[in-house]
C-alpha cells in the first residue's frame, strides 16, 4: 500500500483541479431540478415522451454507455494487451453500424412502442416470460454494475494521487452516488438525456484533449515502435493463440458489439426513447463511431501508460516485480493494472486541464450510473411489480415505487463494490455477467420478433439457459471447484469468451427445440419483425 | 505484424477524426433538440391539464 500510495503521489493534480471538480456535479443537481417540472407521468419518466432526435440521442447513448468504468476496463485491456485489443473497438463500431442501417431488433422494438425489453417479451409470450426475463434482467445488471464503484474509486486514487488506503476515497464515491440518485430520483429519463448531453460534450472534448496530449508526451512513432520491441507479434495481432486474445475471444467480442448496441437496455432504452424509427436508425449508424471510439481510446491511453511504465524502472518494478511477461503463478503481488491509465494521465496531463478531464470521467461516470438505475429500477417496477400486482399501480404508484428503487439499487450496489474482491479483468467481469441477460435475450428477442414458430416455453427456456453464464467467472468457478473438491485449475480452459459462447448457444438451441416441442396452444402475439 | 500496426494506425486515426466530426455536430444539434424536447413535454403537460380545468 505504501508503495502505491508513493508512486501515486507523483500526480499533477492541484487545489485548483478539485475545484473545477467540486463546481460540476452541482450543474447535474440543477439539471435534475429542472427536468422535474417536465415530468408527467411514467412515459416521461422513463422514455422522455418518446421525443429525442438524432443528435439528442447519440449524446445520451454515448453519455450512457461510454462511462468512466467504459474507460477503465477498456484502458486496462490496453495495458494487458496491447494494441491487439483494438479489436474489441473495431468489431464494436462496425456492428452497431450494421444494426444502424438494417434496424436489426432495435427498429423493430421501437415499432412496438413497448417500454423496455420485458415489456416486450409480455406482448409477445405472455406474463410470465414477462416477469423472469425482468428478474433475470434485473439481476445480470445489477450484478453487471457491482464493480463501477470499485473501478471509478480506483481511478480517482489514480489520478488525484489521494491516499488509496483512508477513508477519503469512500466518502468521495457516496458523494457521487447521492449526487446521481438525487438528479435521477427527481427528473427521470428527461433529466438523464439533459445531463448526458452536458456530459457528452465536456467527455468528447475532454477525450480528445487527452489522447493529444498522450500522443505529444509519449511519441506516435515511440508508442508503436516500444511496443513492438516489447510485446512482439501478440501486442497487435489479437488472433495469436498464446496471445491475451485468440480467435474464440475475437469471436465473443462479435456478440458482444452486437449485445452492447442492440439487447443491452440502456442502449435499446435509447431506441425506445426516440422519436421514431428512422430517428433509430439514423442514432444507431453515427453512434457507431461513439461504440468504437470509447473502447479505441482507453485502450490508446492504456497502451501509452505501458510504455511509460516499461521505461520507468521503479514503475515496472511495481507493476512486473517478476518481469515482463510475469509469470502464471507469480510469488510477489503486482499493483493492480487498472491504476495504470488514471496514474499515466495524472504524470502527463497539466494543472488545470487534469480538473477537467477529471471532471469529464466524473461526468461519465453519473451518466452511466443515471442510465442504469434507471433502467434496472423501471424494469423491476414495469415488469416484474406491476404485473405481480395485476396492473393495478397507478402513474404516480409506479413512478413513487421507480424513485425508491433507485435509491435501493444505489445502496445495494455501494456494498458489493467494496466487500467484492475482482478476480479477472473488468471487462471480463463485465463481459460475463452481462451475458447471464442478454445470452437468453438474444435468442428470445430474435425468436420473438422474427419467427413466427417461437413459444412461450422455448423463450423460459432460453431465458433460463443464459443463467448458466455465471460460471464463466472465476469467482463462482473457484466456488464449484471447492464445493466438488477438485483442483480449481481444471476450470483453466474454461475462460470468460467459452463460456459466454457456450451459454449463446445453449440458449438458441433451448429456444429451438422448446418452441417446436411445446408451441403455444393460443398465441400470444405474433413475429413482428416486419412490421403490419 | 507490421499489416497490423499499420491497421491499428489507420483505424485510430479515422475514428479520431470522425468522432471530433461528430463531437462539434452534436454539441450545437443537440442543443438545438434539447429546446425542442421541452417545449413539446411542456406543451403535452399543458393540454393534459386543460380538460381538468375547464
Amino acid at each position: 500500500m505504501d508503495q502505491l500510495a508513493a508512486i501515486l503521489s507523483q500526480t499533477n493534480f492541484t487545489a485548483l483541479d478539485w475545484v473545477i471538480v467540486g463546481l460540476y456535479p452541482l450543474i447535474s443537481v440543477a439539471i435534475g431540478l429542472i427536468a422535474r417540472r417536465y415530468v408527467a407521468d411514467m412515459g416521461d419518466f422513463i422514455c422522455a415522451g418518446r421525443g429525442v432526435r438524432t443528435a439528442l440521442g447519440i449524446a445520451t447513448l454515448t453519455g450512457t454507455e461510454l462511462g468512466l468504468v467504459t474507460v477503465m476496463y477498456n484502458a486496462q485491456k490496453g495495458f494487458t494487451g496491447g494494441f491487439a485489443a483494438f479489436h474489441i473497438g473495431l468489431v464494436a463500431g462496425v456492428t452497431t453500424l450494421v444494426v444502424g442501417i438494417t434496424g436489426f431488433i432495435i427498429a423493430a422494438l421501437r415499432r412496438q412502442e413497448v417500454l423496455t425489453i420485458p415489456d416486450f417479451y409480455g406482448r409477445r409470450f405472455g406474463q410470465k416470460t414477462r416477469i423472469l426475463g425482468g428478474l433475470v434482467l434485473a439481476l445480470s445488471g445489477i450484478l453487471n454494475m457491482g464493480m463501477f464503484l470499485k473501478a471509478g474509486s480506483m481511478f480517482i486514487v489514480g489520478i488525484t494521487g489521494l491516499p488509496p488506503g483512508g477513508n477519503a476515497l469512500m466518502i468521495v464515491m457516496l458523494i457521487l452516488l447521492v449526487l446521481v440518485l438525487f438528479y435521477t430520483i427527481m427528473g427521470g429519463m428527461v433529466s438523464v438525456v439533459i445531463a448526458d448531453y452536458v456530459q457528452f460534450v465536456v467527455l468528447s472534448f475532454g477525450l480528445l484533449i487527452a489522447t493529444a496530449l498522450a500522443i505529444s508526451k509519449v511519441g506516435w512513432t515511440q508508442v508503436f515502435a516500444s511496443m513492438s520491441e516489447i510485446r512482439g507479434e501478440e501486442g497487435f495481432n489479437p488472433f495469436v493463440a498464446e496471445g491475451t486474445f485468440g480467435f474464440d475471444y475475437v469471436v465473443w467480442m462479435v456478440f458482444l458489439g452486437l449485445a452492447s448496441c442492440a439487447l443491452w437496455p440502456t442502449s435499446v432504452a435509447r431506441a425506445l426513447a426516440s422519436e421514431s424509427e428512422r430517428v433509430v436508425k439514423r442514432q444507431f449508424t453515427l453512434a457507431s463511431v461513439s461504440y468504437a471510439i470509447r473502447v479505441i481510446i482507453p485502450c490508446f491511453w492504456g497502451a501509452c501508460a505501458f510504455i511509460m511504465i516499461m521505461q520507468t524502472p521503479a514503475l515496472r518494478d511495481a507493476f512486473f516485480p517478476e518481469g515482463f511477461p510475469p509469470p502464471a503463478a507469480a510469488g510477489t503481488e503486482a499493483l493492480d493494472s487498472l491504476y495504470a491509465m488514471p496514474m499515466f494521465l495524472g504524470r502527463i496531463l497539466p494543472v488545470g486541464i487534469i480538473g477537467i478531464i477529471t471532471a469529464a470521467m466524473l461526468a461519465a461516470f453519473m451518466s452511466t450510473h443515471d442510465s442504469y438505475f434507471l433502467c434496472w429500477s423501471s424494469v423491476i417496477t414495469n415488469d416484474v411489480v406491476g404485473p405481480l400486482m395485476g396492473g393495478k399501480l397507478s402513474q404516480r404508484a409506479e413512478v413513487k415505487l421507480t424513485r425508491w428503487l433507485i435509491f435501493a439499487v444505489g445502496v445495494f450496489i455501494f456494498l458489493i463494490s467494496f466487500l467484492f474482491p475482482l478476480r479477472e479483468d473488468l471487462w471480463d467481469y463485465m463481459a460475463i455477467t452481462g451475458a447471464i441477460y442478454f445470452a437468453g435475450t438474444f435468442a428470445v428477442l430474435t425468436g420473438g420478433l422474427y419467427w413466427k414458430r417461437a413459444s412461450s416455453t422455448g423463450a423460459v427456456l432460453a431465458t433460463c439457459a443464459g443463467c448458466f453464464a455465471v460460471f464463466g467467472l472465476r469467482g463462482v468457478q473457484k466456488g464449484l471447484a471447492a464445493l466438488i473438491r477438485i483442483d480449481p485449475e481444471r476450470f483453466a480452459s474454461f475462460t470468460s469468451a467459452r463460456v459466454g459462447l457456450a451459454t449463446i448457444g445453449l440458449a438458441v438451441v433451448a429456444m429451438v427445440v422448446g418452441s417446436l416441442l411445446f408451441p403455444d396452444r393460443a398465441p400470444a402475439g405474433q413475429p413482428i419483425g416486419k412490421g403490419e | 505484424m507490421a499489416s497490423w500496426m499499420l491497421l491499428w494506425k489507420v483505424v485510430f486515426l479515422v475514428v479520431v477524426v470522425f468522432f471530433a466530426g461528430l463531437a462539434v455536430w452534436v454539441t450545437f444539434q443537440g442543443a438545438r433538440d434539447i429546446k425542442t424536447l421541452l417545449s413539446t413535454l411542456r406543451a403535452r403537460h399543458e393540454k393534459a391539464q386543460r380538460p381538468a380545468s375547464d
